[in-house]
Parts: structure tokens; sequence; C-alpha cells
């Protein structure tokens, strides 16, 4: 199918609009990447090409951290493996959707497939044309551009700018993750896994658990799953819709 | 040398991107795994975002003072009520931004 130049604009700008907001929320985490990378020795280039290539907030903190306290490679490829592994998930979930995908478009939007652009991805027929593709492309690539800006502002300007993370900016991230979880509770299964998420991650996280992040999704899941007979008639409901 | 272990670095990041996605991996989801991975993108976003409006460094950071605390409760009355990112957003920030300058002042 041959898209239309003006119904691929559209997808664009749609795509591009609906990234803004999350892509505004990792500014200042950009800056920091790109600050903390130059700050811990290495070239500018270096910090570029790491935001251009990993694409990947926390791991790339953790990434210029480890190097620089001369971490060995094993420990390095290890500790971006454990924070990486939600992405396993993304994967997972979306691999009905995108293993259908031209190879191109397929590796593209593996290699822009964030946090937020799984975020984007929820809707039943998501990546199901060739226009949603291009709108999924167009989401992906407007945030990949946004980190590699605000990576360079960091790398630019760092040394001058304080810690935007440490005056609270990280609130960003929360807000739009609420943004877009508190729409998606449709049923009281969903509300179970979100709180058995919420409440798994931050009793992980005082506890200082390394994967953190990929046990409470689980445990989430696990509840959500498992209460899912809670909803049943609503189920019934939505399939008549269909 | 640095170039080399980003390389390694975008190797994997990438790899666990695309794995699943890859057609030719061996793995089939039946209907129970694609109901119990319908759950993963609420359960990951909320993972995510709730020790950071709870914690700081790897403390519980629960006070009336927080401007986290009140910044996310605005903002899931405005996320439940408007469905609007943007208008989320705002409200989220502008209240977490006054509590926060309360808190200066």
């Amino acid at each position: 199918m041959k898209l239309k130049n003006r119904d691929k604009q559209l997808a664009l700008v749609k795509g591009v609009l609906d990234m803004l907001p999350l892509s505004l929320a990792i500014l200042p985490w950009g800056i920091l990447v790109g600050s903390l990378a130059v700050q811990q020795g290495f070239s500018a280039w270096e910090a570029q090409l790491m935001s251009a290539l990993v694409f990947a907030g926390a791991a790339q903190l953790v990434a210029i951290e480890l190097i620089s306290q001369n971490a060995s490679l094993l420990t390095l490829m290890i500790t971006i493996f454990v924070i990486s592994s939600r992405h396993f998930l993304y994967g997972l979930t979306l691999r009905d959707k995108l293993k259908a995908l031209p190879v191109k478009s397929r590796l593209a939007t593996g290699f822009v497939l964030t946090d937020e652009l799984f975020a984007l991805s929820g809707h039943a027929r998501s990546y199901s044309t060739p226009l949603r593709i291009y709108y999924g492309l167009a989401a992906g690539f407007s945030m990949y551009l946004a980190w590699n800006c605000w990576t360079f502002i960091g790398i630019v300007a760092g040394s001058y700018l304080p810690d935007l993370t440490d005056i609270g900016l990280d609130f960003a991230i929360a807000v739009t993750f609420i943004a877009l979880v508190m729409p998606s509770i449709k049923s009281w299964s969903i509300l179970a896994a979100v709180v058995g998420a919420g409440a798994s991650a931050t009793l992980l996280n005082l506890a200082s658990v390394e994967l953190e992040l990929i046990i409470a999704a689980l445990v989430g899941m696990s509840l959500g799953y498992g209460l899912s007979f809670l909803d049943k008639a609503q189920d019934k409901c939505m399939e008549k819709e269909v | 040398m640095t170039v080399l272990t980003i390389l390694l670095l975008a190797c994997i990041t990438f790899a666990t991107r695309y794995l699943f996605i890859h057609p030719g991996f061996p793995i089939r989801l039946n209907a129970r795994a694609q109901k119990f991975l319908s759950y993963s993108a609420p359960s990951v976003l909320t993972a995510i975002w709730v020790p950071i409006i709870l914690t700081k460094n790897h403390q519980l950071a629960i006070t009336a003072s927080s401007p986290y605390l009140w910044g996310a409760m605005v903002a899931m009355i405005m996320a439940w009520k408007t469905k609007s990112i943007y208008l989320t957003a705002a409200a989220g920030g502008s209240v977490f931004v006054a509590v926060y300058m309360f808190n200066i002042h």
C-alpha cells in the first residue's frame, strides 16, 4: 500500500506531538547524561556517540559512572543488561504486532523501543497499517532526536548548569507516566496490577534490589492476571463492542 | 577503547529491545501469555514512577511538605478526569513548583 504524502504528514505530526511531552520530560536526564559524561572524562564525541547508539537514559547514566570508576567490562555488561532487561517485556508484549513488520521498519522500531514508545504502543491496532507503523517511527525517532539534542546541550553547557535532577526535575518523568497510566486503568485487574507494581517497586527500591523494575512489573502483571476473573463481565461487554 | 565499550553497550540495549520482535525467534505466545503481557505497560510504567514520588536515595520520602506527593496526587486526579497528558503535566507541574517554592521560603 502506497502512503499518501498528506496522510504521512499527519501521522508524522501526530507521532511527534504525542511524544512531545515525553521528549520534554527527559530533558533534565539528557543534559545530565551529556554533562556527566564530559565531567567523567569522556570526549564530547564519545558522549554524543553514546546517546546516538545506546539511546537509554538509566543505562547510560550507570554506564558512565561505572566506566569512570574503571569497573570491569563484565560488571558493566551485566549491569547494563539488568537495567535493560525490562525491554524484553516490551518486545514480548508487542511481538505479534511487530514481527510482521517489513525488516527495515522492524529494526528501526526496535532501535527506538523505549519506555515511552512502548507506552504509546498500547492501542489494539497499533502497527497494523503502514500509516500506524509510520506514526510509531515518527514518535520513536522524534524522541531519539530530542534525547540527542538534550545530550548535546549537556555536553556543551553541562558545567555551567546545576544538576537539574537534583532540584526535582525527575518529577517530569513521573508526571508524564502518571498521565499515561491513569487513563489505562479501565478494569479492577489493571488497578490491581498498578497498585501491586507500584508498591513492590517502592519496597524493592528501599531494599536497593538491582532487578527492582522487572520484579515489580512481574508482581503487578501476576496480580492483574490472577485477579482478571474480577472483570470477566466487563470483558464480555468489550467483546460485544468489538 | 571507550568507543568499543559504547558499541558493546549499544549491542546489549538493542538486543534486549529487538530479540522478541524478531520473527525468527522461536517462541509462540498463547492467549494466556498474551493476557499476562497485557498488564506489562501499566505495571512497568508504574514501577518507574511510584518510587520517584515516594523515595529519595533509597529512603522513604513521604512528608506533608513533599512537592512530589502533592504534584503526583493532583496529576493522578487530572489524568483520571481529563486523560490529557498536557493538562496533567501542567497541573501536576504547577503544584510541584508551588510546593517546592513554598518550602524554600
